[in-house]
């Protein structure tokens, strides 16, 4: 009989009450974190007695995909007589393709997106959607397939890829855009920045390459469309302000979440997302 | 087993009974909100403002909480704009014919006076004890048939004899010259000044010192015979032409730039801001050169996503060039911006982008620009 036999012995059936009482209710607690345990794997989502995914069910079932897009927003999503394209339809027909199923694009106004997702009538929304901190309690944000937000563009021969660099210098900005927003922030923080401001992005960018400002902090949109044509300015690589655009589900759909999650990252891995954003790009440009 | 003895059953007791109790109140503090905000009026304010011609559409017809209604109209005063016009329902008021319910109009009425606002009220939109029942007819909240303008104008004269010596004045009825805002019929020039007509009598019987505001007519061009409305210098001829000229003291005109500059020439084939112009050359046409027009509805967009809008810059520097211009006009009074506010984004992007302010506050861009005009200072989006 080795030591915590006899122990166990002796509380069971010892003489010490206090202690008797402790074994039992210990053993007692033990109980009820095993059960707990139990009975959290069994009724995990996806689990035995868990909720189930009826939409990745029906998706397989079906073998469609249902996605909301607001077709009001070249290169992103265009309603041409023929088709809904852009890159936010080539992204949806992709990820359809990816997941086996066939993609089947509802066109909807913007208001009436989450209103779509919230009631079934589809299982997704791509239409340039930021992630909205009030609705997380249900809807699901996948990663981001692209950042519109404001960027550093400047000449190739003197890139600037932050705005730490531009000590003593002068940015030009989007008048009134989130970029002149960040640059007054970036005016009290350094030395000395002299901010010049434009109506449009095209003139801040112009701005930069003829050298008037050191760099120009403006949309990824317009910088990308710009820059094609003139290939003395690079882009910085990093944001200077995110303004990620996501896919939209529903929190509930835990295995439809997790392969659109997966196959959105195939289609970044293997370069195909950029190639639909340059495409679209491209042609707006 | 052995039976616990009667002493440690009553600690055990206890231990529950204090277990409970803890429980008890722990459920409690769950339920427990925070207090809505104490809304207190404080002293009254004046507008500080350079130029008069500053004014702003709000939203507080739908506004449930009264601190988002002051706060709105307290940012508006800071702002310097001395003129708001608002929406007041009649459904709303009178959800019972006779019956009338003041208290959101005072709510907002009271704050105004308070922040030294003048306030151009715009009456609309039908109860349901006004309209056809549904099992003759399936109307819609704008459809006001002829047999009740004269309940329409009642409604108006209990209303300026309400608040008639705090209003800058009242608009009858809203872009009439939409079918969507004439019941879905094709507009009828002819019956909206029978409308105006009564009202006008209506509030001048209030009230003899009152302004009745006509038209508050939409930028169209859609043709006469039209399903969806009426070009608005033929709505307004034709209203001439129903013998309008008596039943308004000044008309109300609605002009949005869309992408165009506010310096656009006039043409009645595009709508731009100079596009009102056109209102008034037909009111001198008809000899009714010496009333005022006041703009109650404009603005630029700068929504990212639509075809019409303009970039966030373009957006202030149209603004700016606009107030410049009606502040020359003799023949107009106000420019007031659509929109100030609205009590939630979310579901109305269209006109979330319109707005000087976020529905949480956020005062953008254009709403510093606005505000330095008004109160002289030194434009901070100057390029």
């Amino acid at each position: 009989m080795n030591r915590w036999t006899a122990r166990i012995r002796s509380l069971v059936g010892g003489d010490d009450r206090r202690a008797r009482w402790r074994f039992w209710l210990a053993l007692a607690a033990l109980l009820v974190i095993v059960a707990g345990g139990v009975a959290w794997r069994l009724t995990r989502p996806g689990a035995r007695f868990g909720p189930q995914d009826g939409t990745w069910r029906r998706v397989q079932i079906n073998g469609d995909l249902y996605v909301g897009l607001d077709p009001s927003y070249p290169p992103f999503a265009e309603w041409t007589p023929e088709q809904i394209v852009g890159i936010e339809a080539d992204l949806a027909r992709e990820i359809g393709r990816r997941l086996g199923v066939e993609t089947q694009i509802l066109i909807m106004g913007y208001d009436s997106l989450y209103d779509a997702l919230y009631t079934g009538k589809v299982d997704m929304l791509i239409a340039g959607l930021h992630p909205d901190a009030t609705l997380t309690d249900w809807v699901y944000y996948s990663q981001p397939y692209f950042d519109a937000g404001q960027v550093l563009v400047s000449p190739r021969d003197a890139p600037v890829s932050a705005m730490r660099a531009l000590d003593g210098q002068t940015i030009a900005v989007e008048m009134a855009s989130s970029g002149d927003a960040a640059a007054r922030r970036w005016a009290r923080r350094l030395h000395a920045l002299t901010i010049e401001r434009h109506l449009l992005p095209q003139d801040a960018l112009r701005s930069a390459e003829e050298g008037r400002a050191a760099a120009a902090l403006v949309d990824a949109i317009s910088a990308r469309l710009y820059l094609p044509a003139h290939p003395g300015l690079v882009m910085a690589a990093e944001m200077t302000v995110a303004e990620p655009y996501v896919i939209a589900m529903r929190r509930g759909d835990f295995r439809l979440t997790a392969h659109v999650e997966q196959a959105l990252q195939a289609i970044r891995a293997d370069g195909s997302l950029d190639e639909i954003i340059a495409h679209w790009l491209l042609q707006a440009g | 087993m052995k039976r616990l003895a009667r002493p440690s059953r009553h600690k055990l007791f206890a231990h529950l009974l204090r277990a409970g109790g803890l429980l008890l109140v722990a459920g409690a503090l769950t339920t427990l909100r925070p207090a809505p905000p104490r809304v207190v009026l404080g002293p009254p304010h004046t507008v500080q403002t350079v130029s008069p011609t500053v004014c702003v559409h709000t939203r507080l017809t739908d506004e449930v909480d009264e601190w988002k209604i002051q706060r709105t109209l307290h940012m508006v005063r800071e702002m310097g704009a001395a003129t708001i016009v608002e929406f007041f329902p009649w459904p709303y008021v009178e959800r019972e014919r006779g019956s009338y319910d003041w208290a959101h109009a005072d709510r907002i009425m009271r704050h105004a006076e308070n922040q030294g606002l003048t306030v151009i009220a715009r009456l609309g939109l039908v109860p349901a004890w006004a309209r056809p029942p549904v099992r003759e007819k399936v109307t819609t909240l704008t459809y006001l048939p002829a047999e009740r303008f004269g309940d329409f104008a009642r409604y108006v004269g209990a209303f300026v004899a309400r608040y008639g010596d705090r209003l800058g004045g009242v608009i009858i009825w809203n872009e009439p010259n939409l079918s969507h805002e004439w019941g879905d019929r094709s507009p009828d020039p002819a019956a909206y000044t029978e409308l105006l007509r009564l009202s006008y009598q209506a509030a001048h019987a209030a009230n003899p010192a009152i302004a009745v505001f006509g038209g508050a007519l939409a930028p169209t061009n859609e043709p006469e015979g039209s399903g969806s409305g009426m070009h608005e210098v033929r709505f307004l001829e034709r209203m001439y032409q129903a013998g309008a000229a008596p039943y308004f003291d000044a008309l109300a005109a609605h002009t949005y730039g869309f992408t165009h500059t506010p310096a656009d020439p006039p043409d009645p084939q595009t709508i731009n801001f100079r596009r009102v112009e056109l209102l008034r050359a037909v009111m001198v046409r008809y000899g009714d050169g010496a009333k005022p027009i006041t703009i109650t509805e404009s603005g630029w967009s700068d929504d990212p996503r639509w075809t019409r809008a303009v970039r966030p810059g373009q957006r202030i520097a149209y603004t700016l060039e606009a107030l410049d211009l009606v502040t020359a006009w003799p023949w107009a009074d106000h420019l007031c911006l659509w929109q100030f506010r609205q009590p939630s984004d979310f579901h109305n992007r269209r006109d979330a982008y319109y707005a000087l302010v976020s529905s949480d506050f956020f005062a953008r861009p254009i709403y510093e620009a606005v505000q330095a005009y008004a109160l002289g200072w030194e434009n901070p989006y100057a390029p």
